[in-house]
């Protein structure tokens, strides 16, 4: 019996409370972080202008942060060359009066940047799974067969491959003859490619992860399945696939972050995720370097929330002597 | 005259040029404990991994109550249902607990609802004294406990058929009695097993029938009494010295 199972209500409640109070400033950071992007996106896209804030305009205003670096600056050049910490206060005021004001247009970027990689790698996991399958249990065929997709795919780059399947084939045209494409909420049909293209992608590597999850499990697993009764395919199904997968989870994680980044190539066939949205603001407002920061940032926020999540799920799925436990 | 329950008739195998079975005969009454026993490379765990066709055979017969089950057309799979296995290393799914172990074969191959697996799964721990642990996953058990789960799995098939393969040769010395204890126990119930051991007290005190096993062909059959105390074959004489020698009655 587990101390959480015979203890009183409020004994659990107050466990429950102290747990919420010392919550770590990162997680903190990145609750704030999401609250703000939905918050965001709720007010831009769906409420419109009824709450009395326009689409766009900055939840804080940026006007006491400019005065801020303002007055900051002034003290600065009053005191002579003393005064270099307090222009670097300054900078840092100006900074925040810029992201500030930019913030609310990255917003939409953002959000594509997570749906733009959270699909492909939902999608690019359905394809892993068969053919790492395939790899470790497939027929001659089947496996070099298998083995040549995922060399291909891993043996070149990941723009070329966006670039063939955007500008080479006609996967535009019929992807904008899909009823519902570019309709409301739904992305334009460029974004469909580039999932297209990054789940072809991700399949090859989250395969290799795989296969390698999938050879390390001990092959008495399978026979001892078979022993009871169950088929090749049922024994793989409920014994080498549930370890494998708890094996694999370190490395897929690593994949997920991978993407999270390389998404941003997507800008290249005029897709408007964080990088893209960056990069045309910043070609329009010249302000390269404080908005290239602010969208490493926000990269970074993105990152850490996939690693803090897949952290979740390691620990959630966790069994002991099944791949590495923390104690 | 009743039918036997396993019947072997001129069986052969052979791993490339290497013959590992040649011509075996052998045949098990329900109820009956067969203990193979025998040099390592003679073929006893090829023959049992035969019997349930977790190897293929080269020729021959192996009939599960008068049923060719190594026929082309036969179906493994219902075979693996009425014919048990327990392993030397165990092999306990090890993202599955104790019961989960024990419930996956009834439900999965069975077709059992979950309930209903899981409490006979909990009886099955019982049977072999780990429904405390029914819990635990395998990592978390010592080696004579998850073999005593293995024969928990293995029976939760309700099997016709027993096979052990070693089970006590990969267990610690003071570990190896609680697995005996169960195996005598699973022998007194009527239970019919073919048993790789060189558990001499076991062979002693539970088996009908001792088989001697070397290279590849039964050199001799008899009962426990008859083989150890008054053996025929000079081979079996030679085997039999070199394990009192060795072990001391207790490999």
């Amino acid at each position: 019996m587990s101390t959480a199972e015979s203890a009183s209500p409020i004994t659990r409640l107050r466990r429950r409370m102290g747990s919420a109070v010392s919550v770590r400033p990162l997680t903190a950071g990145l609750v704030l972080f999401w609250l703000w992007l939905f918050g965001r996106l709720t007010n831009d896209y769906l409420l419109g202008d009824s709450l009395g804030l326009g689409r766009g305009e900055p939840f804080v205003p940026e006007a006491p942060f400019a005065a801020a670096a303002d007055s900051a600056a002034a003290l600065a050049a009053s005191v002579g060359p003393v005064g270099e910490p307090i222009l670097w206060l300054a900078g840092g005021f100006e900074f925040a009066a810029e992201a500030i004001g930019y913030l609310p247009l990255l917003a939409g970027g953002i959000w594509t940047t997570v749906l733009l990689t959270t699909v492909s790698v939902c999608l690019g996991f359905v394809l892993a799974l068969p053919l790492s399958l395939l790899r470790v249990y497939g027929g001659r065929t089947a496996r070099w067969a298998a083995l040549s997709y995922t060399e291909l795919v891993r043996g070149t780059p990941l723009l070329a491959q966006l670039f063939v399947l955007y500008f080479a084939t006609s996967l535009t045209q019929v992807l904008r003859g899909v009823p519902g494409v570019g309709v409301g909420f739904v992305p334009a049909q460029a974004f469909w490619v580039a999932v297209i293209s990054f789940s072809l992608n991700s399949a090859a590597y989250q395969s290799e992860y795989l296969r390698a999850a999938f050879d390390s499990v001990d092959s008495g697993q399978l026979t001892a399945a078979r022993a009871v009764g169950l088929s090749k395919f049922e024994g793989i199904r409920y014994v080498v696939v549930p370890q494998g997968l708890r094996l694999a989870l370190p490395s897929w994680t690593n994949e997920l972050v991978y993407l999270v980044k390389y998404s941003s190539l997507a800008s290249f066939i005029t897709v408007q995720e964080l990088f893209g949205r960056t990069s045309t603001l910043a070609s329009e407002t010249y302000q390269y370097t404080d908005l290239f920061v602010l969208a490493a940032a926000l990269y970074l926020a993105l990152v850490v929330t996939a690693s803090a999540l897949m952290d979740r799920v390691e620990s959630h799925t966790a069994t002991v002597g099944v791949g590495h436990t923390r104690q | 005259m009743t039918q036997p329950l396993l019947d072997i008739d001129d069986l052969y195998k052979s791993y490339g040029s290497e013959d590992v079975l040649e011509g075996i005969g052998l045949e098990m009454d329900r109820g009956d404990v067969t203990v193979l026993i025998g040099p390592s490379g003679s073929g006893k765990s090829t023959l049992l991994r035969c019997v349930n066709q977790l190897t293929d055979i080269d020729s021959g017969t192996v009939a599960l109550d008068g049923t060719d089950v190594t026929r082309p057309e036969a179906d493994v799979n219902e075979l693996r249902k009425q014919v048990g296995m327990v392993f030397q290393d165990f092999n306990l799914f090890a993202h599955l607990t104790a019961l989960g172990n024990v419930t996956l074969g009834p439900r999965k191959v069975l077709g059992m609802d979950a309930d209903e697996a899981r409490e006979r799964g909990r009886e099955h721990l019982e049977q072999v004294g780990l429904l405390d642990q029914a819990d635990s996953y395998p990592a978390e058990l010592s080696g004579g406990q998850k073999q005593r789960v293995g024969i928990a799995q293995a029976l939760a098939m309700d099997p016709e058929l027993l096979l052990f393969d070693e089970p006590t040769s990969a267990l610690d010395p003071e570990l190896v009695g609680e697995v005996v204890d169960v195996m005598r126990d699973l022998a007194d119930r009527g239970i019919t097993m073919l048993v790789v051991s060189h558990e001499m007290g076991f062979a002693r005190s539970a088996a009908s029938d001792i088989v001697f096993l070397d290279d590849g062909e039964i050199v001799e059959h008899g009962p426990p009494e008859q083989l150890f105390e008054a053996p025929e074959a000079d081979r079996t004489r030679e085997f039999l010295g070199r394990l009192e020698t060795e072990h001391e009655g207790t490999p």
